[in-house]
């Protein structure tokens, strides 16, 4: 009897504790605008033009001032139970999967065309980017800050809420005791903005985009318009969409006989192992699918990011 | 013997004016009709606000104030300008007050809890004769990080980390 009693409250447990999801990371970085305006970038070649990309560890390494408001933002989170990951740490964990990815070839010998936020936000796993920006405005002698802190879906880059706003003209010059009061004064009008993002994600599930193409003269010699027992693929692509996402939410676009575009894919925040799924994942489980008999489709996923992938049907 | 049958005798006659104290300022106070604005930037976890309470005495009114103080961080807000963050209320939902009647008409009683998230700042205290009664403002510093944990604690608000 008390065997059973003891196993029935494990069970509960179980229960509640599957019931829960985990709660969504989030990570501070200087904005792209603070980077550049600071210096804190270098400069890129992209096919013939010159680009600006943000230097987060030499932003780290030479301001004191985003340390202390990193610090202060973590400290402010953590009291909401919600600390936030390090972008320090995340940096050196990209820079060790930099260093492995240079001892080993890519199977296809392919090339990951992502941004540093790209690669920070896949390397770290967050879910919400909290973009820092500030500036000291001078007005005589006293000194004003002006302060922005932008939440972004880490997933498809759109903007959760922001809390921002000009301090007071004060004759302080200390730029860390104005950016301080910056980030106290407004934190909880973000934090609100927050509180409405997650009640709407565990209402609707997480927001990704997933395209679809096909290879020119595939060896499987498909496409999106080739039929199986009477049902075009991207139907049947359709159909899967409508049972795998949240409330059946997805719109697609455009969609051509090699090219079909998803987006506003709702999918669940975790499987049913409670385990996050990103863009990626979700698209393995459609590629899966398509796998197996009937169809038969070997296909490729791209990643690019955590909200956005892309499959390529016909060849692996 | 005669001392202490007169003392009782001063006692028994001050009570009621105490008691009619007591009701005036229920009575004058019971709408919540005040005016709150921001005061400044507080230190982490407060808001510093300044409130403006109406009643036909003015100490009556200046009492209120840290009563109106969280009434308004709770249900209110405030706008900002020159320098201050405007706020939202903590209670995002509207009919929270009404739906947790019982809870505030005893978290907001004379002595009640509201007292100890709420300190009035000295020599603050203005006093403006509007009509025939008094407008009092005062600049009171919530704890509002606190409160925000209680009314969390009770269900009334929903926390950031709820649902996870």
């Amino acid at each position: 009897m008390r065997k059973s009693i003891f196993t029935l409250a494990l069970a509960l447990v179980a229960l509640v504790a599957s019931a829960q999801i985990k709660k969504p990371e989030l990570m501070v970085i200087p904005s792209d605008v603070w980077c550049i305006s600071n210096g804190f970038y270098t400069e890129v070649d992209n096919m013939g033009t010159t680009v600006k990309v943000p230097n987060y560890k030499q932003a780290l390494q030479e301001s004191m001032g985003l340390k202390l408001a990193i610090a202060k933002l973590n400290d402010l989170m953590a009291e909401r139970q919600f600390p936030l990951q390090s972008l320090e740490q995340t940096i050196k964990n990209l820079e060790q999967r930099r260093m492995e990815d240079n001892l080993t070839m890519s199977k296809a010998g392919n090339e990951l065309a992502e941004s540093p936020l790209d690669e920070v936000t896949r390397t770290a796993k967050c879910d919400i980017i909290l973009e820092l920006s500030w500036e000291l405005k001078d007005f005589g002698p006293k000194h004003s800050l002006s302060y922005i802190l932008e939440g972004r879906d880490a997933y498809t880059g759109k903007a959760i809420g922001a809390a921002s706003g000009t301090g007071a003209p004060s004759f302080t010059a200390d730029v860390d005791v104005l950016l301080e009061e910056a980030i106290v004064a407004n934190m909880d009008n973000f934090n609100n903005r927050l509180l409405d993002h997650f009640t709407e994600m565990q209402t609707i599930g997480r927001e990704i985009s997933l395209d679809i193409k096909v290879f020119a003269n595939n060896e499987a010699g498909i496409d999106l318009e080739t039929e199986f027992d009477g049902d075009e693929l991207i139907d049947i692509i359709n159909e899967w969409l409508q049972v795998n996402t949240v409330q059946g939410r997805f719109s697609m676009p455009y969609a051509s006989e090699n090219v079909a575009n998803f987006t506003q894919v709702r999918i669940p925040v975790y499987d049913e192992r409670g385990r996050a799924i990103d863009a990626n994942g979700f698209a393995k489980q459609l590629t899966k699918v398509l796998k197996k008999d009937p169809y038969n489709i070997p296909s490729k996923v791209l990643v690019k990011g955590l909200g956005r992938a892309v499959i390529i049907l016909g060849e692996k | 013997m005669r001392k202490i049958l007169l003392s009782l005798l001063v006692v028994a006659m001050c009570a009621p004016v105490f008691a009619g104290a007591k009701k005036k300022a229920d009575k004058d106070t019971n709408q919540f009709r005040y005016e709150i604005e921001c005061a400044g930037n507080a230190i982490q976890g407060t808001y510093l606000v300044k409130v403006w309470s109406y009643s036909k005495k003015a100490a009556v009114a200046e009492n209120q104030c840290r009563k109106n103080a969280v009434h308004g961080v709770i249900f209110k807000g405030y706008g900002g300008g020159q320098g201050c963050v405007s706020q939202r209320p903590l209670a995002n939902n509207p009919g929270v007050e009404t739906q947790y009647a019982e809870y505030f008409k005893s978290f907001f009683a004379d002595g009640g809890e509201y007292q100890k998230y709420a300190s009035l700042m000295e020599g603050t205290t203005e006093i403006v004769k509007v009509g025939k009664e008094y407008k009092v403002g005062t600049v009171v510093s919530v704890r509002k990080d606190d409160l925000r944990k209680a009314l969390e604690a009770a269900g009334i608000v929903r926390g950031l980390s709820s649902g996870f």
